[in-house]
């Protein structure tokens, strides 16, 4: 019954075809331009060089696929436990995936590969996004054969998962009982709908207010905001008076729409515990549920400003690892409004102990000053450039100038105050923002690998930053002292390689 | 902070990754560095030939883009050959490291028990000099994946297994 996989592999002979068509549309998608522009000019070209050249150019492709097929090879190393694959005509490609490692084996069919009657198989790790490796011409029962063999190992070790799973329920049953589960009441999400999301909300209602006066401007004619009329009925001593209506105004149409969309998004927020898992479930019109497992967890960030600190309310969000498709890797599940122990119940059943915030790392000043001239210093020096050689007009708002210093110098200040980097055993939180003020915790088991980085001229001052990446997101620090810096990754690395710890 | 003691562990006993004697690339990967460079040299200097014999208002400033077009060569150089010089590696028992970077020294280390897989890839040129490139993946994006270029073919080969057979036995 079983083809032998160990010899290395040609695909299909008909994928011949396959590969020929995907380079012809490959070659098709690079060179419309060129297509575009031999057919309008069709009757000024020679038909006869047209045609050669389109023969050329379909026995080219004919013959870059065949090398394709002849240079693709797979087979499994079963000594080694390896999947290899072959590829490339001039530049020669050996993926070698560890048949441990495989996550999903998904055996499709394109258009094409329906009319020729192949099949693709796509192999695919934990590891980047894409495909790691993909066979797209091979026969359906080849394909089901290698499939099965391929995932071989996934049956022996979800076995060995189901063990495990037994032996832990015990303890699982008690914490279960001690937190049945927990609501987010209506008024939470007030809470969470007056004090969040500023920013976003004002920017939404800007686009808004330009598409509104834009519109009525194509209708009537006329600019609303620049109208004489208006001008006229607005006594000089009202225009204070309604410049405050108008921001009262903005702002409590910002808090609305705020207020509207959270409860329309999060209504009946509920939280139940499953085996050791999280269920969440929520939503006004439709609702949506989604399952957070403890060990997937990679990121778990705990967002909350001033206000929201005085009414004892703050934002979860978790980032899981998933092997699946680029969108479902960035989103990360949100949490809106819980109360402080609420989410320290939630925490603890995600790290059967509360993070605790370890020795304290701070950036240097020069981050400060960097940031500063980013967001200062470069958008000025362009703004007088612009002024100065090509619209002096633009001099007349230079009263917005110190506004905008105040403005973002405060904010850059408060970021630069609030980032830290907090190392505990277990556990490493790093603390941003200006007003809305983060905390991103890892564990340090969930590493997947390290870089550090430092500037030339900050070898003397000894200051470099840090970034760790994990499977849902990597976060990172700069410009701490360095020597810490390399004692912890020192040691984090040291966890990392003497324990098998599972981080998925 | 200095004063960070635990129990189990002697912090300042580990193994450094900062003080790991790194290897060089493979001189040959220079000329294949070289050769990239030339083929890109070419195109730039193509394209300003056929800008000062087309285009009537190039002809003008002839001194200025001829000095443009060397300085952006010497840059070119330069840089490839500092970047070049930057990049090294080292294999330990336990982990990976990679160093490269020009204005900044970014040192990236991927322990064995989180590489997903690994790929070796060998351009025509590289074939011509011997030279292949691995690369690592894990699980962390693409920030968090390895490219060693320069290295042996059979040294790449024996890495590859080395890496292989690491992983193996981790699990």
């Amino acid at each position: 019954m079983s083809t032998d996989f160990s010899q290395p592999q040609r695909q299909s002979v008909v994928g011949i075809l396959v590969l020929f068509f995907y380079s012809l549309q490959q070659y098709g998608r690079a060179l419309w331009p060129i297509i575009v522009i031999w057919i309008f000019k069709f009757d000024e070209v020679n038909k006869m060089y047209l045609l050669l050249g389109g023969i050329l150019v379909f026995v080219a492709i004919a013959v870059v696929s065949y090398l394709k097929y002849l240079n693709f090879t797979f087979f499994l190393d079963t000594i080694n436990e390896e999947f290899i694959i072959t590829e490339g005509v001039f530049n020669k490609t050996k993926t070698a995936i560890q048949l441990d490692k495989i996550q999903q084996v998904n055996i499709n069919q394109s258009f094409v590969q329906r009319l020729i009657g192949v099949y693709e198989l796509d192999v695919d790790t934990a590891g980047t996004n894409k495909k790691e490796g993909a066979i797209k011409a091979i026969s359906h029962e080849l394909a089901l054969e290698l499939k099965s063999r391929l995932l071989q190992n996934e049956v022996k070790k979800s076995t060995s998962e189901a063990e495990e799973s037994h032996f832990g329920k015990s303890i699982e049953k008690q914490l279960e009982e001690e937190h049945p589960f927990i609501k987010i009441s209506f008024l939470s999400l007030l809470k969470i709908g007056i004090t969040s999301n500023y920013g976003r909300s004002i920017s939404l209602l800007l686009l808004f207010l330009i598409t509104v006066s834009d519109y009525i401007k194509k209708i009537t004619g006329r600019d609303v905001f620049h109208d004489e009329n208006i001008e006229n009925y607005v006594d000089k001593n009202l225009v204070i008076q309604t410049f405050f209506i108008f921001i009262i105004l903005l702002l409590s149409t910002v808090l609305v729409i705020n207020l509207v969309r959270i409860v329309f998004k999060y209504y009946d927020y509920n939280i139940t515990r499953q085996k050791g898992s999280l269920l969440l479930s929520f939503g006004l019109l439709n609702t949506k549920s989604t399952i957070i497992k403890p060990e997937k967890v990679q990121i778990t960030t705990v967002t909350s400003n001033y206000f929201q600190k005085k009414m004892n309310i703050l934002e979860l969000k978790i980032r899981q690892a998933t092997s699946g498709e680029k969108e479902e890797r960035k989103s990360a599940i949100e949490i809106p409004g819980c109360s402080v122990s609420e989410s320290d119940a939630i925490l603890q059943l995600l790290f059967r102990k509360i993070p605790k915030k370890g020795v304290m790392l701070k950036p240097n000043f020069r981050k400060l000053g960097f940031s500063l001239f980013l967001s200062i210093g470069l958008p000025l020096s362009g703004f007088g450039a612009f002024g100065y050689w090509v619209m002096p007009v633009v001099f007349e708002y230079g009263y917005l100038v110190p506004i905008y210093i105040i403005l973002v110098g405060f904010v850059q200040f408060f970021r630069f105050k609030n980032s830290r980097l907090f190392i505990d055993d277990h556990f490493i939180i790093k603390q941003s923002g200006a007003w809305d003020i983060s905390n991103e915790i890892i564990e340090p088991t969930k590493i997947q690998a390290i870089t550090t980085s430092q500037l030339f001229w900050h070898k003397n001052l000894n200051i470099g930053s840090i970034t760790l990446h994990t499977a849902g997101g990597e976060i990172s620090f700069q410009l701490g002292n360095f020597t810490t810096i390399k004692k912890y990754v020192n040691l984090w690395l040291y966890e990392i390689e003497t324990s098998n710890s599972n981080w998925m | 902070m200095e004063n960070f003691t635990n129990e189990t562990i002697d912090t300042s006993q580990l193994p450094k990754f900062e003080e790991v004697q790194f290897t060089v690339l493979h001189p040959n990967y220079w000329k294949v560095t070289l050769i990239s460079c030339f083929i890109l040299i070419v195109f730039i200097c193509s394209g300003m030939l056929l800008g000062l014999i087309f285009i009537k208002e190039f002809s003008e400033f002839q001194s200025e883009l001829m000095s443009l077009t060397i300085v952006l060569i010497v840059l070119i150089l330069l840089f490839s050959r500092i970047a070049f010089r930057k990049k090294r590696f080292a294999f330990r028992n336990h982990d990976v490291l990679f160093r490269h970077g020009i204005i900044a020294t970014n040192t990236i280390v991927i322990p064995y028990n989180r590489i997903q897989h690994v790929a070796l890839h060998e351009g025509l040129v590289s074939r011509y000099f011997g030279l292949a490139k691995i690369e690592i993946f894990t699980a962390g994006g693409s920030a968090s994946n390895i490219e060693i270029p320069g290295i042996e073919k059979e040294q790449a080969e024996n890495i590859k297994q080395l890496l292989m057979g690491k992983i193996q036995k981790q699990l």
